[in-house]
């Protein structure tokens, strides 16, 4: 029985595990590569976050640490939860709580891409200061991009769907 | 979303789709839906939809400030360097790097325009009892597009990047970026103010 909200869930679930592998590429690539007089240096996403942190400016490199390394992983096993418990009356409510905040937090993960574009656009200054996007922003992109729309599809609805014992 | 079964009044809980019964509030209520939990009415106040109306004409025109004047200027030993919000989007593309240029184009430029302006023109029809075509299409874009408005996240975004490039040479604020922040803050207080339930229920009275 395929209907349509069999379909939903699958294109869901298909966004979340393509997620979970994007994932991996998209922490341990550099995202940019800096060159500051002479030297460069390429970073990943936390490594940006160790710099900020050297730097004795800590809020800002939790505030960044949270948007662009817990955030897409909470939102990722947020979703696994909500597609596993599909179907079953258990925890509706909170079930549906918790769609609504990975539906909130969700965009603020954009920091770090947005963050990868002033820099690029800052840094052409040649030789002295120069900011170059690497590959990693491109897995960042995709996993941003599958979380939401995997918690898009997956409609709060469908948490208080239920069953058709006729169709069992 | 609302309709008449019998003779009271139903709304459709805009997260779980149940229905819950209608009922007139005070100014400090708000229904929520029994099943749910999510508010699905609040206090019907006629003066937030002006509210909502100002604030999305004055984000359209931070919006335009913004992204006409250089949010910043940095300096390294004598080289400047101006920074619009645009400049990000074509050094990204020509590094090749056009999905990411888009996705930032969109939601730092056309999706907070769309956003604002079909907010702006569904508000103005409301504000002035003004049929206009296609509202109810507008509606449901503003209502799409909420999500995808990101200046408050592009505005924290800048002030990182400043402390970032501040290890490495001067950052001179410019008055972009004052505009960026109100328009970050139009932007935000816009989707606070803008009832939809509200709207959908004075676009119901001006249809014949």
């Amino acid at each position: 029985m395929t209907n349509f909200r069999d379909l939903r869930w699958q294109t869901s679930a298909a966004l979340v595990v393509a997620g979970l592998i994007l994932y991996v590429p998209a922490n341990i690539l550099p995202v940019m590569t800096m060159t500051v007089t002479g030297d460069v240096e390429p970073l990943t996403i936390l490594g940006g976050v160790q710099e900020l942190y050297d730097s004795g400016l800590w809020p800002i490199a939790g505030v960044v640490f949270i948007a662009s390394i817990v955030v897409p992983f909470f939102k990722l096993a947020c979703l696994s939860w909500l597609l596993l418990m599909h179907g079953s009356p258990a925890l509706r409510r909170e079930r549906t709580v918790m769609r609504r905040i990975v539906h909130t937090i969700g965009s603020w993960s954009m920091i770090d891409v947005f963050l990868l574009a002033i820099l690029t656009a800052v840094g052409q200054l040649g030789i002295l200061a120069s900011v170059r996007a690497e590959a990693g922003g491109l897995f960042f992109v995709a996993v941003l991009l599958c979380t939401l729309f995997a918690s898009e599809v997956y409609e709060s609805r469908m948490i208080w769907h239920e069953q058709d014992p006729s169709a069992a | 979303m609302r309709h008449i079964r019998g003779k009271k009044e139903w709304i459709t809980c805009p997260e779980c789709r149940s229905t819950c019964r209608d009922r007139p509030l005070s100014p400090d209520q708000e229904l929520r839906c029994g099943r749910c939990g999510v508010s699905v009415k609040r206090y019907p106040d006629p003066r937030s939809l002006q509210r909502a109306w100002a604030l999305s004409v004055a984000g359209l025109i931070l919006l335009v400030l913004a992204n006409v004047q250089p949010v910043l200027i940095f300096d390294v030993s004598g080289n400047t360097q101006a920074n619009f919000v645009v400049s990000g989007v074509f050094n990204l593309f020509s590094q090749g790097y056009t999905v990411v240029a888009l996705l930032v184009f969109f939601c730092a430029i056309a999706a907070p325009a769309i956003h604002l302006a079909a907010a702006c023109y569904v508000l103005s029809a409301c504000c002035l009892g003004q049929r206009l075509p296609y509202l109810t299409k507008a509606l449901r874009i503003v209502e799409r597009l909420e999500q995808w408005n990101l200046v408050p996240v592009y505005a924290v975004a800048t002030l990182v990047a400043v402390v970032k490039l501040d290890m490495l040479g001067k950052v001179e604020w410019q008055l972009g970026a004052i505009w960026l922040v109100a328009l970050a803050l139009c932007s935000f207080l816009t989707t606070r103010a803008l009832d939809v339930q509200l709207v959908e229920d004075r676009l119901e009275r001006l249809s014949p």
